[in-house]
């Protein structure tokens, strides 16, 4: 699904170096639930953004599902992600003028091979699987943290993306509303295959993982396949 | 650029502007609105003062084509002819020669000097609406000697007393009194007050009428002599028109249209009219610019972060843009058509309460191609406005934005 081989990014700023990653190789398999965990400023995000087509690494390549990223103009890289790819961030990142429903639908009313009912009825799914659908109306700033961040997955998710990226979502959570997304992201990997690539550096995450990679320093140091505790 | 892009962009300005910061959005639309008003009002009032400037002097002085003197010549003469070529040309409607005379009118004990003209009031009431300005007694008759009409503020007031009075009158004549008026060539005569009437044009009240046969009796010339001949052109026909047939068709005299006499007379008016008509366009179109820049701008950088991660999911540049682009048309929109409501509101207001001076009254004169050509300049101005910083912001690379 994603190959990578050799990705570093260097951020230079004035004479500095900073080697946010060294020198990664990694391989995500269709249909796996990765965490992605290390301390704070080990290269995680920017990882992330890598295979996220947000950002341009220094070196290496990065090839998902058969198409090397590099060669995407600017343009066709905004229609991958829009196509292929889901986000969800730490801060939730809803459009603030828009409801719970119109965030939702919002990626999917761009896509040219989305009627306006599918798009309604996709929205509706979605909000209900996330448990928000008598939600619909509301605002974002009148929902809680925990059910922004649920909205800001139905939203990454109502394209049915062949990845979904997460990055720290539960960071700005209590450990009971954390519980709440990680549960909705297993949910998601186990009942419709979804790969992801989750962010995290809270140790208790690894339970939700399948497979967990480490970084320090920008480079990887452990990947294991987790036997996952029955939920 | 397809619609469901389109359709995107809209959708995000128009909830941007529904649930976002009320009170700036009516604010920018209240100040586009005034600057409309501002951009169109005073062009508007001065075109008002012109075009009643205009139909005072076609009312009240020359008609639509002016009949004068040759040069070195003090009168029109061979008047009956002269007379019956002009009225048999197509498109007059009717031509009707004024013979005017200085003189003292005297009532009681008041003096004071006016213009007598002499008209034949059939005709003129085919040329002038004098006659519909009667507020007391009635117009001349064709046949009338010995009577006269005069304009109210030479009548005067008979309750203000004459150092009070901003206009010096005969203090108080009424219909049926009789005014003594001296020509100065040895003729005075007592004539009946048989009307009174009030044009709003200072020279026509400031005047006094009588019939062209009775003016016959004071200076024999005005049998067959004018000052001049106005001619009044039938509705469809132009000035000009009647004008060149005029001189194609041998009438020696002068001959000027309405708009001839008065580009000389206003021209320089107009030019000043024109210099305060760009500035106040130019300021408006400046405040305008300056504020929907500031608005977008401020809207956009409050917002990188959003707009990064809106890239970051797949919208396209492009509908960013235009998000902001559309949220700088509706607001433009709303306010242009708050500055027509205004602008027409007040048309409505001052043709009910014209500001009314001797010399003119103001109403608004605006024409749709104004309203149009003016909308459509501050419309333009404002999407210029606003597409610059939503250009600029949408072209921002993803990670400043994201990390803004
Ligand atoms: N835009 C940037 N400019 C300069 N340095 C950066 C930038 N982004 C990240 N870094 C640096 O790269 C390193 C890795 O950052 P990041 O990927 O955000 O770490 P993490 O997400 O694991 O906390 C850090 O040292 C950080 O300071
Ligand atoms: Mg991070």
């Amino acid at each position: 699904m994603i190959g990578i081989q050799d990705l570093t990014k260097i951020y230079r700023m004035g004479s500095v170096e900073v080697r946010a990653l060294d020198g990664v190789t990694l391989d995500i398999a269709k249909g796996e639930f990765i965490g992605i965990m290390g301390a704070s400023g080990s290269g995680k995000t920017t990882l992330l953004h890598m295979l996220g087509l947000l950002d341009l690494p220094t070196s290496g390549r990065i090839v998902i599902d058969g198409t090397d990223i590099a060669k995407l103009t600017d343009y066709e890289k905004t229609m991958f992600r829009l196509y292929k790819l889901g986000y969800v961030f730490q801060d939730y990142a809803l459009v603030p003028d828009l409801t719970v429903m119109e965030n939702v639908s919002l990626p999917a009313m761009l896509r040219k091979d989305r009627s306006e009912e599918q798009i309604t009825s996709d929205s509706a799914l979605i909000l209900q699987k996330t448990g928000l659908f008598d939600r619909r109306d509301h605002l974002p700033r009148e929902l809680s943290g925990g059910q922004q961040q649920r909205v800001s997955i139905a939203r990454a998710i109502v394209n049915k993306p062949d990845i979904l990226f997460a990055d720290e979502p539960c960071a700005n959570l209590d450990s009971e509303n954390s519980r709440m997304v990680l549960d909705l992201f297993r949910e998601i990997n186990e009942e419709m295959h979804q790969t992801i690539v989750m962010v995290s550096h809270e140790d208790w995450h690894k339970d939700y993982f399948n497979r967990i990679v480490r970084l320090r320093d920008g480079k990887v140091v452990s990947d294991d396949i987790i036997e996952r505790k029955a939920s | 650029m397809g619609k469901k892009e389109l359709k995107v962009a809209f959708l995000l300005a128009l909830r941007s502007l529904q649930r976002g910061s009320r009170s700036s959005v009516i604010l920018t639309v209240l100040i586009v609105g005034m600057c409309f008003t501002n951009m169109i009002f005073l062009p508007g009032l001065f075109n008002g003062i012109g075009q009643s400037i205009t139909k005072q002097v076609v009312d009240y002085e020359i008609g639509n084509v002016l009949v004068s003197p040759k040069s070195g010549d003090q009168y029109v003469s061979d008047l009956g002819a002269t007379l019956d070529l002009i009225n048999g040309m197509p498109g007059v409607e009717r031509a009707t020669p004024h013979f005017s005379r200085g003189a003292t009118l005297k009532y009681r004990q008041r003096v004071l000097g006016a213009t007598v003209r002499a008209i034949r009031p059939n005709d003129e009431k085919l040329v002038s609406p004098l006659y519909t300005k009667m507020i007391a007694g009635s117009y001349l008759g064709d046949g009338d000697t010995g009577e006269v009409i005069i304009g109210k503020p030479v009548a005067g007031d008979s309750s203000v007393k004459e150092e009070d009075e901003f206009q010096s009158s005969l203090g108080g004549v009424r219909v049926g009194d009789s005014i003594t008026i001296d020509y100065g060539n040895g003729y005075v005569k007592d004539y009946r007050v048989k009307g009174i009437y009030y044009t709003g044009w200072s020279q026509a009240d400031s005047a006094v009428y009588v019939t062209s046969a009775d003016m016959a009796l004071v200076d024999p010339k005005a049998v067959d002599n004018a000052d001049y001949i106005t001619v009044k052109a039938k509705p469809g026909y132009s000035e000009k028109f009647i004008k060149d047939e005029l001189q194609q068709y041998g009438v020696s005299e002068k001959v000027q249209t309405t708009s001839d006499l008065l580009s000389k007379v206003m021209g320089r008016a107009l030019q000043s009219f024109a210099i305060i008509n760009m500035v106040s366009m130019i300021v408006s179109i400046i405040i305008t610019t300056v504020v929907l820049f500031i608005v977008i701008t401020i809207k956009t950088l409050s917002s990188r972060r959003q707009i990064g991660i809106l890239k970051a999911i797949g919208v396209d540049k492009e509908v960013i843009m235009h998000n902001y682009g559309f949220q700088v048309i509706i607001m433009a929109v709303l306010g242009i058509i708050l500055g027509l409501v205004i602008t027409l509101l007040m048309a409505a207001y001052l043709s009910a309460h014209p500001v009314v001076t001797p010399e003119w009254s103001a109403t608004l004169y605006l024409t749709p191609m104004d309203l149009f050509l003016n909308s459509l300049i501050l419309f333009a101005a404002s999407i210029v406005a606003g597409y610059v910083p939503a250009y600029q912001v949408s072209r921002e690379d993803i990670q400043s934005a994201m990390r803004a």
